[in-house]
């Protein structure tokens, strides 16, 4: 097991470097232009040398990769040039980053419940009620945009309850709809996947058993079908959750979240490169750590995993 | 052997519904199952070995239903049970199952020990250490060294052998009064094959368990069964002694499928095969339903059902062929050779 943790951590770090590196050397292909603020036109050449001198970019590539690594090491990111100018970019995430985790966390903690159950329900009886209310519902997110349903849900609800419809941080009721929206995607996504598994586990030859043994069927869902159900959630769990927790771009936009969401599309919009660069750093890390979390997460739930040597591959 | 009967099942007609149409997998079969004996069913695939057994435990696939017969068991009719609640009486508790392939019939997330120990829970009211005690003594009870640090592997640290070892050891926690055996050794290789033969045999005496096998193996047959039954197209064709079945066949259908054991090839030629395929089972079948593969089939076997005539108090056989009415017919004679090689049939 810790040994299994420790190859795939390892793993995960040397990912990790190589995904810094690319990011460092696909933004020194960025045009300059974006760390003079807009004010490029305006500038004498002589001033924009010096802009550049001052943070460094005009030193030999290696020497700028060192520092990249140091800057990164004590977590510094620069400054934004454009969108805040002078503001430290850790600032400006440090400031959007709790809503966009709060909502995040919120809402797959709701569609976790939610679909998990639901996924349960459908599963036990198929075709029964409970599964044909979740294969529409499941059909009915996957087929329509979300941005349709949520202006429906804001517009509609909004009308009929006193609910609010943007958000305001001193107004805990304003935060029931974004939620909400946030959690149908994930809602359906679990249902669909717990269902898909849980089905394929029950036409398995050691449910019989535990049926041929007498096991009542509340008993065989809970310890046998669930538990061997849920591993290939497992895996995937951590990623979903990371990228819910990085902020949804409509639901931020519609109820005015100041969170992540749109961050990285202004950010290129204004082309602020600092800023740009600290917001795909953090995404790819974020989808090396979803991954390095999924493996573990799935070592931990199975045991054939911790044994076997190649485990990771499957 | 005692007249103590534990089991009966009479009539017993189980259908399955495919697209609308409807599959008759069992006909109208009939059997006595008597305490402490073990019987052996055989009969090629799809003859509905697997079907008859299983409803007795209620565990008919969901498309499956018994339309008619009774199952009697304890003074209850088990035909009639519908509801999960009434078939936990049953299940496990009174007849456990041992099935065929041991690399997927144990829960791979749950330790070997565990899935035993629930086991006891279930059907022995034991708990805790308790369970766990009783667990690591079925273990050593089933041959598995080490019982205690075995406990706590899952199945996948277990080779296919020691894996049935462990689907009998939780068939036996259940500490239930009839175990039927499908196939439990197929999927083995032909050594351990004749240890957990022996195992089951063991453990048959040790807790006085009445045991029937299923198998399309004769070999193994011989050397567990007392009592044999023939299968063939959803009914009992034949039934009799181990001794009287491989001696003394008297249905077609058993002396076919005696002649295909490989002892009795001639070396060089082909082995025997049984002409022809078993019949479809979506239609109604009028007369023998082995008749239009029998060399020996009668004309009335092709208008009328036989009914069961006795060859002894302990053999009766489906067939036409024993009626006084009916033509002297000689089986063939190669079967005789299976008294002369000897050593078929155990004590
Ligand atoms: N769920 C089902 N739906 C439809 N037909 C079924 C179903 N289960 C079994 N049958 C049919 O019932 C008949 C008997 O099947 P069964 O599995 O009992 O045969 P068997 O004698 O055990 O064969 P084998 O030696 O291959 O295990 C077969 O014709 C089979 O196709
Ligand atoms: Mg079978």
């Amino acid at each position: 097991m810790l040994k299994y943790v420790l190859k795939r951590l390892s793993a995960a770090i040397v990912s990790m470097f190589i995904v810094i590196t690319v990011v460092f050397l696909l933004m020194r292909l960025m045009p300059v232009e974006g760390y003079f603020g807009g004010r490029a036109d305006s500038m004498t050449e002589e001033n924009k040398q010096r802009i550049l001198e001052n943070m460094g970019l005009l030193d030999p590539w290696y020497e700028q990769l060192l520092n990249f690594y140091n800057d990164l090491i004590h977590l510094d990111f620069g400054r934004s040039v454009t969108l805040q100018p002078n503001t430290p970019v850790v600032k400006i995430l440090g400031k959007k980053l709790p809503y966009s985790v709060g909502f995040g966390l919120g809402a797959i903690a709701i569609s976790l419940v939610l679909g998990c159950s639901l996924g349960v329900l459908m599963a036990r009886r198929q075709r029964g009620f409970w599964d044909k209310i979740g294969t529409g519902y499941i059909v009915f997110i996957n087929a329509v945009p979300p941005i349709v349903y949520y202006l429906m849900i804001q517009i509609s609800v909004t009308a009929a309850t006193p609910l609010p419809m943007l958000f305001n941080e001193r107004k805990p009721l304003s935060f029931v709809l974004p939620l909400i929206c946030m959690a149908l995607g994930p809602t359906a996504n679990y249902a669909m996947w717990i269902r898909r598994y849980m089905v394929d586990e029950l036409n398995r030859d050691y449910i019989k058993l535990a049926r041929a043994k007498g096991m009542p069927n509340n008993k065989i869902m809970v310890r046998h079908v669930m538990r061997n159900a849920f591993i290939p959630l497992a895996q995937y769990l951590p990623s979903t959750i990371l990228f819910t927790i990085s902020g949804s771009i409509y639901v931020e936009a519609l109820f005015s979240i100041p969170g992540m969401g749109g961050l990285l599309i202004n950010a290129i919009q204004k082309q602020d490169n600092p800023l740009v660069q600290a917001v795909v750093l953090m995404y790819a890390v974020m989808g090396v750590f979803g991954l390095l979390l999924g493996d573990i997460a799935m070592a931990i739930c199975d045991p054939r995993i911790s044994l076997s040597r190649k485990g990771g591959s499957r | 052997m005692e007249n103590n009967v534990v089991l009966s099942v009479r009539d017993l007609v189980v259908q399955f519904t495919l697209r609308g149409q409807v599959l008759t997998a069992i006909r109208g079969a009939s059997l006595d199952l008597y305490k402490g004996e073990s019987l052996a069913i055989v009969g090629e695939s799809g003859s509905g070995k697997s079907v008859f057994t299983k409803s007795f435990m209620g565990m008919l696939d969901k498309n499956g239903s018994i339309k008619s017969g009774e199952i009697l068991y304890d003074g209850m009719d088990l035909a009639k049970f519908k509801t999960e609640a009434d078939w936990l009486k049953i299940r496990g508790h009174r007849i456990a199952m041992v099935f065929q392939d041991p690399m997927t019939a144990l829960s791979p997330l749950v330790t070997v020990g565990r899935q035993i120990a629930e086991t006891l829970e279930l059907h022995q009211g034991l708990r805790g250490r308790a369970a766990k005690e009783k667990a690591i003594e079925i273990l050593r009870d089933v041959g598995i060294t080490n019982p205690e640090r075995r406990y706590k592997q899952y199945p996948h640290e277990f080779s296919g052998g020691m894996r049935q070892r462990v689907v009998i050891a939780i068939a036996v926690a259940c500490n239930p009064e009839i175990l039927i055996c499908d196939e439990p050794t197929t999927a083995l290789d032909v050594t351990i094959q004749a240890q957990i033969l022996d195992l089951l045999r063991d453990l048959q005496k040790r807790y006085g368990l009445t045991v029937i096998y299923i198998t399309h193996d004769l070999g193994v047959v011989a050397s567990v069964s007392d009592r044999i039954a023939v299968m063939y197209a959803g009914d009992i064709v034949e039934i009799g002694r181990s001794d009287e079945i491989f001696y003394d066949p008297r249905h077609p259908y058993t002396w076919a499928l005696l002649s295909s054991l490989p002892q009795l090839g001639e070396r060089g030629e082909d082995l025997f095969a049984i002409a022809g395929t078993p019949p479809n089972l979506f239609r109604p079948i009028k007369g023998d339903a082995f008749a239009p593969r029998n060399p020996y089939a009668l004309k009335v076997d092709f208008q009328y059902r036989p009914p069961y005539f006795d060859v002894s108090p302990t053999h009766k056989a489906r067939t036409w062929l024993l009626d006084p009415r009916a033509p002297k017919v000689e089986r063939p004679k190669n079967l005789d050779r299976i008294r002369e090689m000897g050593g078929f049939i155990h004590e």
